[in-house]
């Protein structure tokens, strides 16, 4: 299972990215969030936008030290394997992986439960089966 | 105290000075933050008398406790000034994603002083703030120069920006974010005008820290679904305001043809049936679960609203009745930084003074074309537009009709009638920035409730209580379209800040926030005889639909403030006795 993003149905309150981050690292910063939402006006056009981990692989594919695993449906990050090369970050095609101090942090799903769906209002963020 | 900073940013842009410094806990815990806090500070740094346009006046942006956080309906900022239109305290509140990321910068406020020599902005991006040249934004609509500023600073930057209306001191000019958000009344945005600062911008990559974020996330998503995301709170996302005009116009109360009627034919044309069809997106505040905002689409015209107020006094109060037209005056309205309740009402009476012979400006109620032409003249105070810019009052006191003109203390009514819910007349006189529907709204318990709308009896105690109910709100800051119960926001404030907090602890501090905003105005030379409502609302009685041959008898008016006072403990004069005065440690 992973998550999905539904723009159609997303406010931009951004309770998902406050959530994610406090779960995460007892802060609350959106930019700390392992996903990004965004609504916002341009011209006489409403913007939605929303970036999610949709478990494609790459990051797990790239890493050169094995430092992000996948098992059991979830990725998962070992600091101790990590030489902090940014790889990751750059292949990421929805650019959810963001640096930390010695590594980085990528969403694993709050192992299952993901604090992200539990506050979004509007069921804009779901879990569904990925391939 | 948790979830505080605990640091202010305080800028003298006169001297082009910027210096953080800790925010003053001890006023913290008796006035938490936003509009307590925010008037707290200014009553101690700003004197009495002071020219609310000049640079002896300040302009304080003030978070609350519950800003940046998960708590529901927190994404609001208070901003807190002498009002250039009234002379009262003013302290307005702004949607949007502007507060959350001033807390994210890493403060509870700024506090902005003196006056540019030439028009600037400030740029806030954590420790480091500058004024920068706004030349090329002077001038510019507040959503092109919102864009130019995105452009420059990039995409997550928020911005607080002010339109020509603000620049042209005007005193219904308001400071819009993201658009379509306002800190609409008063003239915020004359205030910040008269500092020749077009905008401020922030960024901020600190968040805030919190302890046990796990356990804030836990109960507060429990609240989240058992009293936010409920019936009595969701009219706000499936509808938003706009379903407020079937409830006034059913109960006779929704402003028509400049307050002559409580009654408004074309209604279902601006209701929110009609606001439904025209939508085409929903937008929230941050941190906001409901999301009230309805983007809409008419013809050539969009607009995030119209809110009810706008349908209220720009549609019904004006005789119009095309919702392309509303939402095409609303943008333009948005677009200037002009507040869209002051101006739809000064329309109306310059409409009635036409139609009574009193003065003839060109407007006509139900005439679209002239109508849209209203907003950009009073931006730039051209034409009639120089009239009509001296607000319902001054335009009132050069042309004659005081008595039609509806307003307290210079602010122009909302969108409420109060000969069909007395008690809104009382929270209009007593409200510390003059006619407000947002220091107390009694027409939910009133008109649109059970209580008998026509008598005065208890409706006194009402407007005291739901005035500090939403003093404690604005303070923290919530968004007062969250129905929760004091309870509960004792509890949300204690798991948030780690201080205990009892809901009576919160009712003092709501009647702490009350007096010193009636002492700011005391201090100014507001007295009793300023707390009370034009002579229309005493003398002429309604004419059609369910309040038709309603007024509100002035002794019964007197009634209700006299025991307003009384159960205040202020002075037959409206001053707060030295008794209340030490009770409630001021």
């Amino acid at each position: 299972m992973g998550l999905k993003f539904a723009g159609d149905k997303c406010i931009g309150c951004k309770l998902c990215q406050l959530a994610c981050s406090a779960a995460g690292e007892g802060v609350f910063n959106p930019l700390l969030a392992r996903l990004f939402v965004s609504s916002y006006y341009e011209g006489p056009e409403l913007k939605v936008q929303g970036r999610v981990c949709t478990l494609c692989g790459t990051c797990v594919e790239t890493c050169p030290t094995n430092a992000i695993t996948f098992a059991e449906g979830q990725l998962s990050f070992i600091p101790e394997n990590c030489d902090v090369c940014g790889m990751c970050i750059a292949v990421c095609p929805e650019q959810v992986i963001t640096p930390r101090e010695n590594g980085v942090a990528l969403c694993n799903l709050c192992g299952g439960s993901p604090w992200c769906i539990k506050w979004c209002p509007h069921e804009a963020l779901v879990l569904e089966e990925v391939s | 105290m948790h979830s505080y900073q605990g640091r202010v940013l305080r800028v003298n842009l006169g001297e082009n000075n910027a210096q953080a410094e800790p925010l003053n806990m001890d006023w913290a815990a008796q006035y938490l933050g936003g509009k307590g806090l925010g008037i707290k500070y200014l009553y101690e740094e700003v004197p009495a008398g002071t020219d609310p346009l000049s640079e002896r006046n300040k302009l304080i942006l003030m978070t609350g406790p519950f800003t940046g956080t998960v708590v529901p309906c927190s994404g609001k900022l208070a901003i807190i000034s002498r009002s250039p239109a009234t002379g009262t305290i003013l302290d307005c509140s702004i949607g949007g994603h502007f507060a959350g990321e001033l807390k994210f910068a890493g403060y509870d406020a700024v506090i902005l002083e003196g006056k540019a020599a030439k028009p600037a902005y400030l740029y806030i991006e954590d420790d480091e703030a500058r004024l920068l040249d706004a030349g090329e934004l002077w001038g510019l609509g507040a959503h092109r120069a919102e864009d130019v500023l995105r452009e420059k600073h990039g995409p997550e930057a928020k911005a607080l920006v002010i339109g020509p209306a603000g620049e042209n001191l005007v005193p219904m000019a308001c400071i819009s974010s993201e658009y379509y958000r306002q800190a609409g009344r008063g003239g915020i945005g004359a205030v910040m005008g008269s500092k020749n600062l077009k905008a401020v911008v922030i960024k901020g990559a600190k968040g805030l820290r919190v302890t046990n974020a796990e356990r804030l996330l836990e109960r507060l998503q429990e609240i989240m679904h058992q009293d936010t995301l409920t019936e009595d709170n969701l009219w706000a996302y499936t509808d938003g305001t706009p379903m407020i005009v079937e409830l006034s116009q059913t109960t006779g109360i929704l402003p028509t043809h400049n307050f002559q009627d409580g009654n408004f034919p074309g209604f279902e044309s601006i209701n929110a049936d009609a606001i439904r069809e025209a939508r085409v997106g929903k937008r929230a505040c941050v941190s906001c679960a409901l999301g009230c905002g309805n983007f809409t689409r008419r013809g050539a015209s969009v607009v995030e609203g119209p809110e009810y107020e706008t349908l209220a006094l720009c549609g019904s109060n004006c005789g119009i009745a095309d919702l392309e037209a509303i939402i095409a005056f609303n943008k333009a309205c948005d677009d200037l930084g002009l507040d869209t309740i002051s101006v739809g009402n000064v329309t109306a009476l310059a409409m009635e003074m036409a139609e009574k012979g009193i003065h003839d400006f060109g407007l006509r109620f139900g005439d679209i074309q002239s109508y849209l032409e209203v907003p950009g003249k009073i931006a730039v105070r051209e034409g009639i537009g120089a009239d009509l810019a001296l607000g319902a009052k001054g335009l009132a006191r050069r042309y004659g009709g005081e008595d039609m003109a509806m307003q307290v203390k210079g602010l122009e009514f909302p969108g409420y009638e109060p000969r069909g819910s007395w008690s809104m007349g009382l929270a209009y006189a007593t409200s510390d920035r003059g006619a407000c529907h947002m220091r107390a709204w009694p027409v939910a318990n009133e008109a649109y409730g059970d209580l008998d709308p026509f008598t005065s009896e208890g409706k006194a105690q009402l407007v005291v209580e739901l005035q500090h109910y939403n003093a404690v709100k604005f303070s923290t800051i919530l968004c007062d379209f969250w129905a929760l119960s004091l309870d509960t926001l004792a509890e949300i404030l204690t798991l948030v800040t780690g201080k205990t907090f009892s809901t009576t602890d919160l009712e003092k501090i709501g009647e702490r926030t009350v007096n010193i905003a009636r002492l700011f105005n005391v201090r100014e030379g507001f007295t009793a005889k300023d707390d009370t409502l034009p002579e229309r609302v005493f003398k002429d009685a309604l004419k059609t639909g369910p309040t038709a041959g309603r007024l509100l008898p002035r002794a019964e008016y007197d009634k209700m403030l006299k025991e307003y006072y009384i159960l205040r403990g202020w002075q037959e004069d409206g001053k707060p006795t030295q008794e209340k005065m030490q009770e409630l440690g001021l």
